[in-house]
């Protein structure tokens, strides 16, 4: 009987959803980017992210579920409008254990007419238990291309201060955890002024994910943050259903 | 509001089946195959109840008992019910000892399996 496995790698069963990443300028918002965002199979129990992905990794086959999701994003990216930036999800697992992981990223992208500096990988990990070697000459074949480093999550589950030193990332995004009713709440807010300070002291974009209200919106823009993404601008939709034309100014 | 369950066992005919009849007893209903489904499913959704196949590959295996502890482990609220044709003793000793609310031997009609589900989830199914 064929399994939920098998149903992951079929052709066209994975689908990416993209989420406008937004930056606040005094003239209003602008379009920084878009994060792809994978979905299993619609109607079956791998629809949830997060459910997929634990699934993979207990079947010993995140790294190639989540090669599938780039490839998948790749190709669904290439009707976005041609400036913002596209960010793509990676395990570090898959950085780490994917030989000549860059160069197939980069020909993906330019196979779909997407010019390598208009990538951004962000780095997300449940178990860190990476070869760093291999990471880092990686993350430095990445950079040379232009291709932007985020750390995804910091602050929640595994993405911690570790993941940032070895790292060293252009983007710092911030776990909905702590941003998400953060208004009125000193230990978060607290807890985003840190992770600020930090993205600051090397030279990194904090981003803010997670915003769903006007009230947290103008906490994080308080502190610094000027990039946000979360259902106050918009929530994630199919490439085809996209209407850039409301944050282009 | 509705109790939510699992449904775990390998043969599909059987989740067809079950999934049917708890939907109409009034339950949201999610099913897997496999171990490692359920797993994922377990430790993302919050479930009221658990109703695991104790054989999830060959006949004699005992994948059942492994969701058993791993709920117990991760959600412990969450209560469990292992169906099997093929008990003994032992295993539903084991069963019971890893912290599963009821061992059922199959057959067992439809419709005391939802009394059973009703019962261990508080619900009025």
């Amino acid at each position: 009987m064929p399994t939920m496995l098998d149903e992951l790698c079929r052709p066209g069963s994975i689908r990416v959803e993209f989420q406008p990443i937004v930056q606040l300028r005094e003239d209003g918002p602008h379009l920084y980017g878009f994060e792809a965002l994978s979905r299993g199979p619609r109607g079956t129990t791998m629809e949830l992210p997060s459910v997929m992905f634990e699934y993979a990794r207990r079947k010993g086959r995140e790294n190639e579920i989540d090669r599938l999701c780039i490839a998948t994003a790749m190709m669904a990216a290439s009707s976005l409008p041609p400036e913002p930036i596209i960010s793509i999800n990676v395990h570090g697992s898959t950085l780490s254990n994917t030989p000549r992981f860059a160069e197939g990223l980069i020909e993906g992208a330019l196979a779909h007419g997407i010019a390598p500096e208009r990538l951004m990988i962000e780095i997300l990990e449940h178990r860190t238990l990476w070869v760093m070697e291999a990471v880092h000459a990686t993350l430095q074949e990445l950079r040379e291309a232009g291709i932007r480093i985020a750390v995804d999550d910091l602050g929640g589950g595994a993405s911690n201060y570790r993941m940032f030193v070895d790292c060293r990332p252009d983007h710092v995004k911030i776990d909905r955890y702590i941003v998400h009713g953060c208004t009125g709440d000193r230990y978060r807010l607290a807890s985003l002024r840190s992770i600020v300070a930090l993205a600051n002291a090397c030279d990194a974009v904090p981003v803010a994910e997670g915003v769903e209200d006007a009230d947290d919106l103008a906490a994080v823009r308080a502190l610094g943050i000027d990039c946000v993404q979360g259902w106050h601008f918009g929530r994630s939709l199919p490439a085809s259903e996209i209407d850039a034309s409301e944050f282009l100014h | 509001m509705a109790k939510r369950i699992l449904i775990v066992d390998d043969q599909d005919s059987i989740l067809h089946a079950v999934n049917r009849f708890f939907t109409r007893a009034g339950f949201v209903v999610d099913c897997a195959h496999e171990l490692e489904e359920a797993e994922a499913l377990v430790t993302h959704i919050a479930y009221d109840l658990v109703i695991a196949d104790l054989s999830l590959s060959e006949q004699g295996s005992t994948e059942g008992l492994e969701i058993v502890r791993y709920v117990r482990r991760c959600c412990p609220h969450t209560r469990v019910i292992i169906l099997t044709a093929y008990g003994s003793p032992s295993i539903e000793s084991e069963a019971l000892r890893r912290g599963c609310d009821r061992f059922v031997l199959k057959p067992k009609s439809l419709s005391d399996l939802v009394k059973i589900a009703a019962e261990l989830t508080g619900s009025a199914a």
